[in-house]
């Protein structure tokens, strides 16, 4: 059934008994062309566009909680693509593109919404090498601006440009496009439309085993039976080490959590997505009402999806620097999710040294916003088995090679990215 | 907040450590490790769900590195921690 | 008044003023809000989020669901407080929220009609055409309907702070068994702390009219509370939410002070060896068709605003009580109020719905024969049974199990620090509560060895009511503050929702500021009578911390302003400041910037000081370098595996410039390294990475090279380093009259000197980041004030001018120095930086192994270059990129580099900048344009090498 305001008004009428499910269920096959390890919007999304872009559909998604439960579920729904580096920005703002009509092409309102990103900086130096990504942006094809006093103020009525803060705030790079997209509808977008083409998603299925012969993928082993493939995609985020680890990769990275928060929902009070850089913390209002905010990683190993409370002082005491009023509203709920960090911050997708087992991990606190490229991208290295080029960058074997994609220039410190 | 045993000063707020990552055994400095060796010592098998041992650095306090043991799916620690000499 | 003429605790001699919605109201000390509201007979509060039903209050605690206000105070106004957990105050203005134009009279009432089209995840499925709508149209307007109060957009100026405390036994709740546990382990001499989240202690003992030991319950209370607070192990804090539990014993609390005092609320952050979790239980509702209405309240509330506010809380009840006992309870504290009972229903008996505008007005059931019933009513007493505030213990990560007897989630057994006990794992009745928590205390003492093992058997948890009530059709609210209802529960089932997490997020089901504590448990019952699963299979969400919301202010305490990091200043701060010197915050670091002269632009200022370094004397304050002394037999050896350069022969008396590699044969640092003896050597690190050099060092010496006698002082803050540099600064330096020679053949370049100027203990660098003649000046920290000033006395008949970080900066990029997080950005080796040579190919070092990686080896890497304007003239825009190829119409372009640093030459007064380009050390000569859109400018740039003045180094020797 399409979703329409007619649909909705039609439905009413008969007591919204009729909707469908968004997933059909079905039963398990002994056999599949592809298996998705990991039903999140990477997983969900590279189904979606498989059968989409490619007609392939003999596809199964396995998925060991609910989907979209992993890290789609807790990030801060901030998509952008304010890079420096040609590969990461190439990637996510080829997302972007994408997450502007996404809600049309999988008849989902995903609700993304273009409030404009502010990256703040905090002295003239540092404006200056915002200025050095912002020309990069639009020489490659983006929107980017760099915005300074009355300007800024402009765009951000309620950004505190006083100065009497401990880092002011010397300018902004804005990218309009960027912006915010209701995460859980991601997972569930695709999630219908992979299912309506024929795609079987299995929810509290995990992988349990991976079983290779020669050097080539066989089967994936999960609870309910084993499932031969000619190949499968393991994109489970949080869980990459663990499961990389049923096929016997060791992969580079370090699992750290992250932590995000919200406020009490109250009246919009801020509309554009804002990142604070002397220490990272970055806010926008949901549409619910509530404040979203997030910072950097707790920077220690950890899959207990808990973290340090201190991570959370330090975001607000940060978010009041821009916004004075902040502490007038209350904490109602923070959480934490498990970020896989490579050795340079960035991804790791492509094929691994097992034939017919392609990875796609290693997103760190940043995948949410390069959902659509992924399985974009994803869907057409399935379907031809040639890297394409917005891939190439983020081969599995680079860190041995060192074509490193290290935006932070941080290095081989995943607790420091 | 983490609690880690610092056996110069005891039990302390994790907000007084830095962070230095699993405990990782450098190949030696003396001409004959190969990339290899240092890709496998710097990036990979660093990453136990369970107990890991990491280095932390106690930077307001006795500005030693100091060895935990602890489990990274729980946060339990599991050793009283030893430090290293100097 | 709906007051009673006597009992409760309440301070009738004293009378305080509020107001509602502008209306005058009276209450008392003692009172909330929310008693205060009733007892003016004011039930109707609300309204609701998404269908704008008016709504009452419902409970007497943090679990409520509805009553939401803005409460303005002489601070300014706070949204989204629940009137039951406000203490009322003098001058309160509380205003009710989400309504236009008014509470009584609300158009946003009129959504209701359009109900089932607003059924849940609406959004989702509509709202995308035409394709921008969502966000121009849509969105604006469901954010205005979204939210509940507005936030006072004035800057918080209010106080807050934050502690910590550390005890062996931390109770959480004061009600029977808190107090109780609290008793037993300060007995025994532990140090023990008591939180409660009321303003006084006793729990629901204060709105009981049980006797324990022949005595009333809240006379017991106080008895206990006296006792508590007379012990001196013993830490009682009222007014004190324990918010959540973390790691390794840490409860963190917010404690609310009362008005007038200094900070308006503390967080504490207590570590506790073992944690009581006495937080008690929370009420039920029921689930029936119009259960929403104001006036229609948990059972427990009404006894605690009868008993313990003396509110007169209606006229004619209806009780629907479960349990027989607490059904007996609740009609006495009613009659005791003189509440009339209309109807007392039966358990298995079927709510059908309720009646009333803007509070109930009857209620109609069907009774266990099947007869339809209805009575007029201005109160419902609902309860469905209890559930346990497991919460602190459930957000740890360990789940919580439905347990079939006793129909609710309660703790399993643990072994952490924190026990459940009493209410919050399903005890309910009161003598067992005081023995469960005495029992609970025995057993952490056992555990701290502060206490002989006892052989005691908890009791068990209490069973549930028999039967619960039936429930018509209609709309029946599960989460009364999300508007969800039984419907959009099953239409979640309907549509694929099915698990519990994606329930909620679907429905919205227990995502309000409440946290759902009044409809998780039923949520998950709606859920297993639609499926008819076991709701012991159906789990429940992730129990997330804040337990209650607390305010923003109390989490940032004293961090705001320019106060949110402490400032670093160099010794030399107060000497500068009175020349006139512009600061700049840099990291930690307050830095100087310029130093203008009267009528000057930072930019003149900037000339003004380059020239005099170029040309006479400047000085310059070096002191944010780290310095690291390294000392030991095996120091040089140390510190050649530390850079990568090989400098085994440097004689004493010497530096050398070193470069440091990250293990992966990136460049990490740059910095200096000076022979002070055999043995000693003093070393630099960049002010941006002083402190994680000064790490790598101890990380090396202790744990990767412990064989290596060597031994490691931080001495950055020890010495104030001033440089003076330009074409007079030898002549300055023999004026400070030094102990030592300082001719050219005496002190060359790349040399240091340890001894006196004019007595003052100094070590002295000829070294030089401005290519010109220059000594870096170390003195100990507390003699920074006179060496500045000799030095700017002594400099006088050179016009010595002070100078500071821009032209600092400008003076490196006519060299061709590098800047750390700029050219040195973490990405680049070597020979990238044109510094290839300095790779000793005889030794080993950090990062050797990995700088040989094919890619890091590759000849066409981008280079640091230098660029020139190609006419000579004009102004090369900062941050730029280069391309072959003039700037296209607005597409995607090819890019070969970009630009690290760009400005107009004092010295040479034309353009020059630094860049990287691919392939850039073979590419002199070329001519590139310099795009940037930004600017609105692209310019065509000759490249040259890095370095454009005195790229011989001769000045140095001067």
């Amino acid at each position: 059934m399409s979703y329409s305001g007619l649909s909705l008004l039609s439905n009413a009428l008969t007591g919204n008994t009729r909707w469908p499910s968004i997933i059909d269920v079905s039963d398990l096959q002994k056999s599949y062309d592809i298996v998705i390890i990991g039903g999140g919007g990477h997983g969900l999304a590279t189904a979606y566009y498989l059968a989409q872009n490619h007609g392939i559909k003999n596809i199964a998604v396995i998925e060991s909680g609910w989907i979209g439960g992993g890290n789609t579920a807790r990030n801060t729904t901030i998509v952008r693509s304010d890079y420096l580096l040609n590969s990461s920005f190439a990637l996510k703002n080829f997302a972007l593109g994408l997450w502007d009509q996404l809600s049309q092409d999988l008849n989902f309102n995903l609700m993304y919404e273009p409030r404009g990103y502010v990256d703040l900086a905090h002295s003239d130096g540092e404006l200056e090498h915002f200025t050095l990504r912002a020309n990069a942006m639009r020489l490659g094809g983006a929107d980017a601006q760099i915005l300074t006093g009355d300007a800024l103020q402009a765009r951000v009525p309620e950004l505190d440009l006083s100065g009497a803060q401990r880092f002011p705030i010397a300018g902004a790079l804005v990218q309009e496009a960027g912006g915010v997209v209701r995460h859980d509808a991601v997972a569930w977008g695709f999630a219908r439309a992979a299912s309506k083409a024929g795609i079987h998603i299995f929810q509290n299925c995990p992988a349990t085993g991976i079983i290779i012969q020669n050097g080539k993928l066989e089967a994936i082993d999960t609870p309910q039976g084993r499932i031969r493939c000619g190949q499968a995609l393991l994109s489970v985020a949080g869980a990459s080490c663990e499961v990389a680890g049923l096929a016997g990769l060791d992969l580079p990275l370090n699992s750290i959590n992250v932590q995000a928060f919200v406020t009490e929902p109250v009246k919009p009070a801020l509309d554009a997505v804002v990142n604070y850089n002397a220490g990272l913390s970055y806010i926008s209002q949901t549409d619910k009402g509530e404040f979203v905010l997030g910072g950097a990683t707790d920077g220690y190993s950890s899959f207990a999806r808990r973290g340090s409370f201190e991570r959370i002082e330090d975001v607000l005491a940060r978010a009041a620097q821009m916004f004075p009023f902040l502490p007038r509203l209350r904490l109602m709920r923070h959480w934490s999710g498990t970020a896989d960090i490579t050795m340079d911050g960035n991804a790791i997708m492509g094929p691994t040294p097992i034939n017919g087992l392609m990875i796609n991990g290693g997103w760190g606190y940043a995948g949410f916003k390069a959902t659509p490229a992924v399985g974009h991208q994803m869907a057409d290295l399935l379907a031809t088995g040639q890297v394409p080029d917005l891939m190439c960058p983020f081969s599995y074997d680079r860190f041995e090679i060192g074509t490193e994609q290290d935006d932070g220039g941080i290095g081989p410190y995943p607790w420091l990215h | 907040m983490l609690l880690i045993p610092c056996p110069h000063c005891g039990p302390r707020d994790e907000g007084e450590f830095t962070y230095g990552g699993p405990k990782s055994r450098l190949p030696a400095l003396d001409l004959t490790a190969d990339t290899q060796d240092w890709h496998r010592a710097l990036h990979v098998g660093r990453n136990a769900r369970g107990p890991l041992t990491e280095i932390w650095y106690h930077s307001s306090g006795c500005e030693t590195w100091i060895e935990v043991t602890r489990d990274t799916a729980t946060h339990q620690i599991l050793n009283k921690a030893k430090g290293g000499s100097t | 008044m709906s007051r009673l003429s006597d009992g409760g605790m309440i301070d009738r001699e004293t009378t305080l003023n509020f107001t509602f919605d502008g209306q005058p109201m009276v209450g008392h000390p003692g009172d909330t809000i929310a008693s205060a509201l009733l007892a003016n007979g004011q039930h109707l509060v609300a309204r609701s989020i998404k269908y704008h039903r008016p709504r009452g209050i419902m409970s007497a605690g943090l679990e409520e669901p509805s009553a939401l206000v803005t409460v303005k105070d002489e601070t300014g106004s706070t949204p989204n407080l629940k009137v039951t957990e406000v203490s009322l105050r003098d001058g309160l203005e509380v205003s009710s929220q989400n309504n236009w134009p008014s509470l009584t009279h609300d158009r946003g009432a009129t959504l209701a009609l359009g109900g089932k089209s607003l059924s849940s995840g609406f959004y989702y499925k509509t709202f995308k055409w035409p394709r921008k709508a969502w966000q121009t149209t849509y969105a604006p307007i469901i954010r205005k309907a979204a939210g509940h109060g507005e936030v006072d957009a004035t800057p918080d100026t209010a106080l807050y702070d934050k502690r910590r405390k550390a005890c062996d036994v931390l109770v959480i709740g004061s009600g029977a068994t808190g107090l109780s546990a609290a008793i037993t382990a300060a007995q025994s001499g532990a140090t023990t702390i008591v939180l409660e989240q009321d303003s006084i202690l006793g729990g629901t003992l204060l709105s009981s009219d049980a006797t324990i030991a022949e005595q009333t319950a809240t006379h017991w209370a106080e008895d206990a509370a006296d006792a508590l607070v007379s012990l001196s192990n013993v830490t009682v804090m009222t007014s004190t939410l324990a918010f959540g539990q973390y790691d390794h014993g840490l409860v963190q609390a917010v404690e609310q002070q009362t008005a007038g005092s200094a900070a308006r609320s503390i967080l504490w952050k207590i570590r506790a060896q073992k944690i009581i979790l006495a937080a008690g239980a929370i009420e039920r509702p029921i689930v029936f068709p119009g259960n929403d209405r104001p006036g229609i309240m948990l059972a427990g509330a009404l006894q605690t605003y009868v008993r313990r506010f003396a509110v007169v809380p209606g006229k004619r009840a209806v009780v629907a009580v479960a349990e027989p006992n607490a059904r007996a309870d609740t009609i006495r504290a009613l009659e005791h109020a003189g509440v009339e009972i209309a109807a007392c229903l039966n358990a298995g008996d079927q709510i059908l719905s309720t009646q009333g505008r803007l509070r109930v007005s009857g209620l109609t059931w069907r009774n266990t024969q099947g007869h339809r019933q209805k009575v007029t009513c201005d109160l419902v007493a609902m309860s469905a049974g209890w559930m346990p505030t497991a919460h602190l213990f459930a957000q740890m990560g360990q789940p919580l199990e439905f347990d079939a007897y006793t129909q609710s989630l309660l703790p399993p057994q643990t072994d952490g620090p924190l026990r459940p006990v009493g209410g919050a794992r399903g005890v309910l009745n009161l003598r067992d509560c005081i023995a469960d928590g005495k029992i609970a205390a025995h057993q952490v003492l056992a555990e701290l060895q502060m206490h002989k093992h006892l052989s005691l058997t908890p009791p068990a948890s209490t069973a549930r009511p028999p039967q619960g009530f039936g429930s018509g059709k209609g709309k029946a609210f599960v989460d009364f503050q999300n508007d969800v209802t039984r419907d959009d529960i099953a239409l979640a089932q309907r549509e694929g929702y099915t698990d519990i997490e994606l329930t909620k997020r679907y429905t919205t089901l227990g995502m309000g500021t409440d946290q759902g504590k009044t409809s998780w448990t039923n949520g998950i019952l709606e859920i297993a009578a639609l499926t008819g699963e076991d709701p012991a299979k159906i789990g429940h969400t992730t129990y997330r911390p804040a337990y209650s919301p607390v305010s923003l202010g109390t989490l940032i305490g004293t961090e705001v302003g320019e106060q949110m990091l402490p400032t670093r200043r160099t010794p030399f701060h107060g000497g500068f400041e009175k020349l006139g010197c512009v600061y700049q915050t840099s990291g930690d670091w307050l830095y100087s910037r310029y130093f203008p002269k009267a009528g000057e632009t930072m930019e003149q200022a900037i000339t003004r000081e380059c020239h005099a370094v170029r040309r006479g004397l400047g000085c310059v304050d070096m002191s944010t370098l780290g310095k690291i002394d390294v000392k030991g037999p095996d120091a040089l050896e140390f510190l050649s595996r530390l850079y990568c350069n090989n400098f085994a022969k440097i004689k004493v008396g010497r530096l050398r410039y070193a470069l440091m590699l990250r293990e992966d044969g990136y460049v990490f640092d740059d910095g200096t390294i000076a022979r002070l003896s055999d043995t000693h050597f003093m070393v630099t690190a960049t002010t941006a990475n002083a402190g994680s050099v000064w790490r790598h060092m101890r990380k090396s010496a202790q744990l990767d090279w412990p064989e290596l006698d060597v031994v490691l002082t931080s001495v950055s803050d020890h010495w104030a380093s001033l440089a003076i540099a330009g074409p007079h600064a030898r002549n300055l330096l023999t004026a400070l009259n030094p102990d030592f020679d300082v001719s050219r053949p005496g002190f060359p370049f790349a040399s240091v000197r340890a001894g006196h100027l004019g007595g003052l203990p100094v070590r002295v660098f000829s070294v030089s980041f401005s290519g010109e003649l220059s000594y870096e000046i170390n003195v100990p920290a507390g003699f920074a004030d006179t060496l500045l000033s000799r030095v700017i006395a002594g400099g006088e008949q050179w016009d010595i001018t002070p100078y500071g970080l821009e032209t600092l900066d400008v003076l490196r990029i006519e060299k061709g120095h590098l800047s750390i997080g700029t050219e040195v950005d973490g990405r680049r080796t070597p020979a990238d930086l044109g510094l290839g040579g300095m790779v000793s190919h005889t030794k080993d070092f950090v990062g050797r192994a990995l700088l040989q990686r094919k890619a890091l080896q590759k000849d066409n890497r981008a280079q640091l270059v230098g660029l020139e304007s190609k006419d000579g003239a004009t102004p090369i825009p900062i941050a730029a990129h280069l391309s072959t190829t003039p700037l296209g119409n607005g597409g995607p372009m090819q890019t070969c580099g970009y630009l690290t640093a760009a400005i107009h030459s004092p010295t040479l007064d034309h353009p020059i900048a630094l860049a990287f380009l691919e392939d850039g050390q073979n590419r002199t000569g070329e001519v590139l344009w310099a795009h940037s859109p930004i600017a609105g400018k692209s310019v065509q740039v000759r490249v040259t090498a890095p370095c454009a003045y005195d790229p011989k180094g001769e000045r140095l020797n001067a």
